[in-house]
């Protein structure tokens, strides 16, 4: 819809509206404009906006989406789709595209008929994820283009504008979004598009989609991104920002973090001009020489890799242009973690600094803003605040379980992407290796062969499904001797309760779901038991059966995730109390099951009413049976 | 050189808490204010894990359009809604000017009980918030929550209210009473409880000198 109206008739107008959008609800806003029939997406942070915002608007039929098992399974959907001539999005974090770059690349070669954009939002900082890989290398790799918008605003248009290039070249077209531009709000301009989407298309078939001399198509990719290369439309991403400036210095910058350059610019009072490259691949030379040409210090401001400053310093290393590059090194802006404006404070003093003075960069030793900065006094230290599992969380349950049956010295086990990551850290302990999605079984294997020690993976419903299988497979095939420990809430709970195949409340998608149980004994695992997580003295012994058996051994720890819980009912019982007749301070409680609503007030085990959430696995807990339930 | 077109001075806010204290919420509740009366606002957050009681900052900009991000030393408005965190962050205020909004709230019980970290006490906590504040107010949570017969406690709400008088942020009482009323309403306990939040709660809200 346009916002322009038919004359006359009674219809609602259809306009323009300007409304504040987090980044990621802006990606939905451009799928809906650019008309896109086809969705797909795995959960995963920071990109989860994306997909609930979708999960929604196809729950009320506006257009197809669905989460995918997996990231590659997602692809693969929506690259046969958009060979259909269905426009078509898939979204995924960073570490998904690892899973999907296998499709990806072959897909590459024959491109797709109906536009394809692939959303892939990088987390700098690993704030949620295991690593925080740069997905701009991805563009060189796959020869695929790259765009990196900066604000909501620009993440929307930035959509649209890729859905027609990639029609335009037949091209996927990724666009990256870091948590800097997925996660900020700020206002967009927006047409209000409220009709349903169609993914009615037809796949043609041609010899090029199957097996023969895949290197033509290689060679035909490579003619599409040089044509990409030269088109003024996708070059006009890259935006010379106060050109008027009459210093012979310029910032070179990427998109993602160009409005934090802009204010720390502003903030110095710095008189200089900024180049914003939101057209990461393919780079032109042609474009940026002609800019560069005009300065005389190029200072280059990126977060995480130098991946303008190699490709740019050789672009002006090839077009001998008499410029002085000033990377990152010598601006001491670090390779890892977030860019902010704090951390660009003193990277800017540098460049306001004369370049030419071979004092400006002489530093003995780099000075280090403490992690987190402190004030005051040196004997008032801050201790850190770290996520924990919620109170109520069935989580608990099976970590105590197996925390009774194994121990620290004795007993290795690997753990996987999910909430169930923080069971790792002290006082709960249970998980000594993290990886990737569906990693805990692989390394399981690993690690039986390799140690004389008993090995118990744990892994949680959506992982897997995601990457668990394959290893569970391989652990039959070849009687590895492992137990796995499937921690079974029946949703993505990490990233905010997406479902997964095992969900089963979900009637609006019509799923049919997945039962663990049935799954793993068709595999071929001999020893199944599936329990509730409040079992936790019959399930301890259990453990130690599973760990006994020879061969693979599964235990499928069934319990609700309490924030799920929570969305359906604010008041979930009476909390249990603690008799303090029979307690006798062990602490089991209160320092091994790790509660956080069992607090100690005058020495006394209390629980917090305000907080607790009547799970009442604490009562299967205490071994002196001083936790006392009341009824709901 | 500035970015907006008012030329109005950005106005930097800083909210600080932990995971489900309504960090995001009382930010957005003061964003759509602003909004709503055309200022140009922009607001960032961080979260991740911190639905699972973990620190969240958001970082809330009226009068800017596009870069929520500002640096230490730049917050006009610090609102803590629990002291450590506040404490933390305090070296983002402007130094000589800011304004130090706090709660006497302790929500979670740090890892630190359990002997693994050392852990300031409470007093120790208030003065060095006190030190590094040029105008420091106080609201009283506790007060406010045993005064709340309910569960369910919006301690944001009430601070949102408390926050909107001062008037230099320009949030008018009755356009921020409409958006509690519109914006926290899918349940009608939680919307009644919500609406009673914001009438009392400004009077929960007194200078510390």
């Amino acid at each position: 819809m346009t916002s322009v109206n038919n004359a006359g008739d009674n219809e609602e107008i259809h306009t323009k509206e300007t409304q504040l959008l987090m980044g990621n609800r802006a990606v939905v806003q451009g799928l809906l404009e650019a008309k896109v029939g086809l969705t797909t997406a795995y959960p995963g942070t920071p990109s989860t906006e994306i997909q609930m915002q979708l999960y929604k608007l196809s729950n009320k039929g506006q257009l197809y989406f669905e989460f995918s098992v997996n990231e590659k399974v997602a692809l693969e959907i929506a690259a046969a789709s958009a060979l259909s001539g269905v426009r078509s999005a898939v979204i995924m974090k960073h570490v998904g595209l690892n899973v999907a770059s296998d499709p990806l690349m072959a897909l590459a070669y024959f491109g797709v008929v109906g536009g394809m954009v692939l959303v892939v939002v990088d987390d700098p900082g690993c704030l949620s994820s295991q690593n925080e890989q740069d997905s701009r290398f991805w563009g060189k790799f796959s020869h695929l283009p790259i765009l990196e918008p900066s604000t909501s605003q620009e993440v929307k248009d930035t959509i649209v504008k890729a859905f027609e290039l990639s029609e335009r070249y037949n091209s996927v077209f990724i666009v990256r979004l870091t948590n800097y531009t997925s996660l900020n709000t700020s206002e967009v301009e927006k047409n209000v598009v409220e009709e349903k989407m169609n993914k009615d298309g037809e796949f043609f078939k041609d010899v090029r989609y199957i097996v023969p001399a895949r290197y033509v198509y290689h060679k035909e990719l490579h003619g599409k991104i040089k044509a990409i290369r030269a088109d003024k439309e996708f070059l006009g991403f890259n935006e010379l920002r106060y050109s008027d400036s009459k210093s012979n210095k310029l910032i070179v910058t990427q998109g993602s973090i160009f409005p934090m350059v802009e204010y720390t610019r502003n903030f110095g009072k710095l008189d200089i001009a900024i180049l914003k490259v939101s057209a990461i691949h393919p780079l032109s030379e042609e474009q940026l020489c002609e800019i560069i040409k005009n300065y005389k210090y190029i200072y280059f401001v990126e977060e995480l890799e130098s991946y303008l400053e190699d490709e740019i310093s050789a672009i002006i290393a090839k077009n001998n242009l008499n410029v002085k590059i000033i990377g990152k090194e010598k601006l001491r802006i670090p390779q890892e973690n977030k860019i902010t404006p704090d951390v660009l404070l003193e990277p800017f003093t540098l460049i306001a600094a004369d370049p030419d003075d071979e004092n400006t960069f002489r530093y003995e030793e780099i000075p280090q803003l403490p992690f987190e900065p402190v004030i005051g006094r040196e004997d008032l230290l801050l201790p850190r605040t770290l996520p924990r599992l919620c109170d109520g969380c069935s989580h608990r349950g099976a970590f105590y379980s197996i925390k009774r049956a194994t121990s620290v010295s004795t007993h290795i086990l690997p753990s996987d992407i999910g909430c169930y990551a923080l069971g790792q850290v002290s006082p709960i302990e249970v998980g000594d290796f993290w990886l990737c999605m569906g990693a805990s079984i692989g390394t399981a294997i690993g690690f039986s062969l390799t140690n004389n020690k008993p090995v118990i993976a744990i892994i949680g419903d959506g992982t897997f499904f995601h990457a668990g299988i394959p290893p569970l497979i391989d652990a039959v095939l070849y009687n590895h001797n492992i137990t796995v420990a499937i921690l079974n809430n029946r949703l993505t709970a990490m990233t905010g309760g997406q479902p997964t195949p095992s969900s089963n409340e979900d009637s609006s998608q019509n799923q049919t779901p997945v039962d663990i149980e049935e799954l793993v004994k068709a595999i071929g695992v001999k020893w199944v038991k599936s329990v509730r997580v409040e079992d936790v003295k019959e399930n301890t012994k259990l453990v130690r059966e599973a760990m006994d058996f020879e061969g693979p051994s599964v235990m499928i720890f069934n319990g609700e995730c309490v924030v799920e819980l929570y969305k359906h009912d604010f008041d979930l019982g009476e909390p249990p109390y603690v008799d303090q007749e029979i307690c006798n301070h062990c602490g089991i409680c209160f320092i091994e099951f790790d509660c956080p609503s069992i607090v100690k007030v005058e020495g006394r085990i209390e629980i917090k009413e305000e907080t607790c959430s009547a799970c009442n696995i604490c009562v299967n807990v205490c071994p002196q049976e001083a936790i006392i339930p009341r009824k709901k | 050189m500035s970015q907006n077109i008012d030329n109005e001075k950005p106005i930097n806010i800083a909210i600080i808490g932990l995971g489900g204290q309504g960090v995001i919420t009382l930010t957005k509740l003061i964003a759509n204010v602003s909004f709503g009366l055309g200022k140009k606002v922009c607001y960032n957050e961080i979260h991740g894990l911190s639905q699972r009681g973990g620190s969240v900052q958001s970082l809330l900009r009226i009068n800017e359009a596009e870069n929520p991000v500002f640096a230490a030393k730049d917050a006009d408005y610090i609102i803590g809604l629990e002291k450590l965190e506040t404490l933390r962050y305090l070296y983002l205020a402007k130094g000589s000017t800011a304004k130090v909004i706090i709660t006497n709230k302790y929500l979670i019980r740090p890892t630190s009980d359990l002997g693994y970290e050392q852990f300031p006490d409470e007093d120790a906590i208030m003065l060095e918030i006190k030190k590094h504040s040029s105008e420091l107010y106080l609201f009283d949570a506790l007060g406010f929550e045993e005064n709340t017969k309910t569960k369910f406690k919006p301690l944001n709400v009430a601070v949102f209210s408390a926050i909107t008088t001062f008037q230099e942020l320009g949030l008018p009482t009755n356009k921020a009473e409409n958006l509690v009323n519109e914006y926290l309403g899918r349940n009608m306990i939680i919307r009644q409880i919500n609406k009673k939040a914001f009438k009392d709660g400004s009077k929960w809200l007194r200078k510390l000198e």
